[in-house]
């Protein structure tokens, strides 16, 4: 416990210290500063187009944060050699997994409360412009960042997967997006495949592969609350129960891979 | 000192540039295209989480294209529309996020009576109308299409009652049960357009309202000078001109789409440019 706490924290403050992050946060500020002056430009819908530009703008940023954290937090102690004089000392490989993932996660979650602070404001501020006659409902919009930020700690987890399989960094960035967009894609298909018309479009052999990839990959799409939060729509509560059960169990069984292929690693 | 004047010469040749640079540029020949929109079922799978992002950038693609075309008729530069286009784009837009309510304005406003693609715009704003329950608009703008531009009394006031349920308002009651009877379509036109307008807070849809507005109160103006005539003479006057000469009214309005109002045999005021601004060479297959 007390590794996986030095672990955390070494790579907490790593992150915080990390200068192209801080250059991209700056990035995101400025555009999230612009979410007011874009809404604008819409006919009637400047409250929801504003909640629809902070939402996508937060999840973009996430999408960013969570690929270079999950592929380059151990890579670069890979490739720097670090990771031999770390694991020399009594520290398990377990808990240095943990550690490296733990802090990763915790950052991401710190990215999104300080972006909804900002996104508050901005917010508040487009819905002032132009009164909608749909409410700006606070509980959808924090429920669609939290959503937001537990898909991207996902992703970071097939991030850090990734990169403990390769000692290559095309592998981890490649096929860390390919899952991403994959992943985003799958339930569309299957909503597809299930319908009428796409099971006479498609043949028997693409529908089993649609529904393995469905049931294999990460389903990302299941985080996204972006309308229910744009127009207020009434929350599933089941459906975010369900949702919430999936990222715990995939999110550990993807740590648990990673782990258990980290142990069997040869670092020379 | 050195840096200063150097920093103090690049700010004066920067502001020297940029001002011709930005008149010349002015006066560039734009290029106004709306450009190709994917497929709902291709956006939908690369866009990702920002699907409503991608919808909202369609409708604003839209927007400023139409906007710019707007710019350009009201100065009688010849454009030709892409309606078809831009009918497909919304619809795009309308499948990634089937709660932009700027689809529904958009398309009421614009391919109703400018392209007359009234069935087209009730079906999307029937698809509209299942997401948006609560939304008292759709109704409305479905119930005035039913009414005014395809006749159908019947299924206009069935709407009407609808958004009036939905938005509480009497009036929109009040107008299901004028549609029953069917009393002066132009008044309704008018009294339509004026609810629009006072709802209305972007500038080029406030534009549009405006025009449209004018243009039917100029046709009402005539109308009823001329039922007048007819009352009293007993057949219609043979040109609007007429009624000028005979005190009917002082002189004739200006139709502002850039036409010239006429009266036809049966005594019913109608115009040159049919009261579009565009009149022919669009995109819009009939």
């Amino acid at each position: 416990m007390q590794h996986f706490k030095l672990i955390f924290s070494a790579t907490f403050v790593a992150i915080k210290r990390d200068r192209l992050l801080h250059a991209l946060a700056g990035a995101s500020l400025l555009l999230f500063l612009l979410v007011p002056v874009i809404s604008m430009f819409s006919m009637r819908q400047v409250q929801e187009l504003a909640i629809t530009l902070f939402l996508s703008s937060l999840s973009f940023t996430l999408l960013i944060f969570s690929i270079l954290l999950g592929v380059f937090s151990i890579w670069k102690d890979i490739e720097k050699r670090y990771i031999i004089s770390v694991l020399s000392m009594p520290i398990k490989r377990k808990d240095y997994l943990l550690g490296k993932f733990a802090a990763i996660a915790l950052f991401l979650m710190f990215t999104v409360c300080l972006m909804g602070i900002i996104g508050y404001g901005t917010i508040t501020f487009a819905a002032h412009q132009y009164q909608s006659e749909i409410p700006v409902s606070w509980p959808n919009i924090f429920t669609a960042m939290l959503m937001s930020g537990a898909k991207y700690i996902l992703l970071a987890v097939v991030a850090l997967l990734f990169s403990v399989i390769s000692t290559s960094i095309f592998l981890p960035i490649a096929g860390t997006i390919g899952i991403f967009l994959a992943g985003s894609a799958t339930q569309g298909l299957y909503e597809y495949i299930n319908s009428g018309s796409g099971a006479q479009d498609i043949s028997l052999t693409g529908q089993y592969i649609i529904k393995a990839l469905y049931y294999l990959l990460p389903n990302f799409s299941a985080f996204d609350y972006q309308v229910y939060a744009a127009y207020a729509l009434a929350l599933p509560l089941d459906t975010i129960f369900y949702t919430v059960c999936y990222w715990l169990i995939y999110t550990s069984f993807l740590l648990f891979c990673a782990s258990i292929i980290f142990e069997k690693k040869e670092f020379r | 000192m050195n840096r200063l004047v150097l920093t103090i010469i690049l700010l004066t040749a920067y502001i020297a540039v940029t001002l011709p640079l930005s008149a010349s540029l002015k006066s560039r020949p734009d290029l106004v295209k709306l450009g190709y929109t994917p497929s709902a079922e291709v956006l939908k799978y690369i866009t990702a989480d920002q699907k409503l992002l991608a919808a909202q950038w369609n409708v604003l693609k839209v927007l400023f294209y139409y906007g710019t075309l707007l710019d350009k008729w009201r100065h009688n530069i010849p454009v030709a529309a892409e309606y078809y286009n831009m009918y497909r784009t919304i619809c795009v837009a309308a499948k990634l996020d089937p709660y932009n309510i700027d689809i529904y304005y958009f398309a009421q406003a614009a391919f109703t009576w400018e392209v007359g693609r009234v069935k087209e715009v009730n079906a999307l704003l029937e698809y509209g109308m299942k997401y948006r329950t609560w939304d008292w608009y759709l109704p409305f703008f479905t119930g005035f299409n039913y009414g005014y531009f395809l006749h159908d009394y019947k299924q206009a006031a069935k709407y009407l009652q609808r958004a009036a349920e939905l938005s509480g308002q009497q009036y929109l009651a009040t107008l299901a049960a004028r549609y029953y009877y069917q009393s002066d379509a132009t008044e309704m036109g008018i009294a339509f357009l004026k609810t629009m307008l006072k709802q209305a807070s972007d500038a080029r849809e406030r534009r549009m309202y405006q025009l449209r507005i004018q243009a039917l109160s100029a046709i009402k103006y005539l109308q009823d000078a001329v039922r007048k005539y007819i009352r009293d003479n007993g057949h219609p006057p043979r040109d609007l001109k007429s009624l000028v000469s005979s005190g009917y009214i002082e002189k004739l309005p200006r139709d502002p789409y850039g036409g010239h109002f006429y009266v036809d045999k049966n005594g019913k005021v109608k115009t040159t440019s049919k009261l579009a601004l565009h009149g022919k060479n669009s995109d819009n297959p009939k």
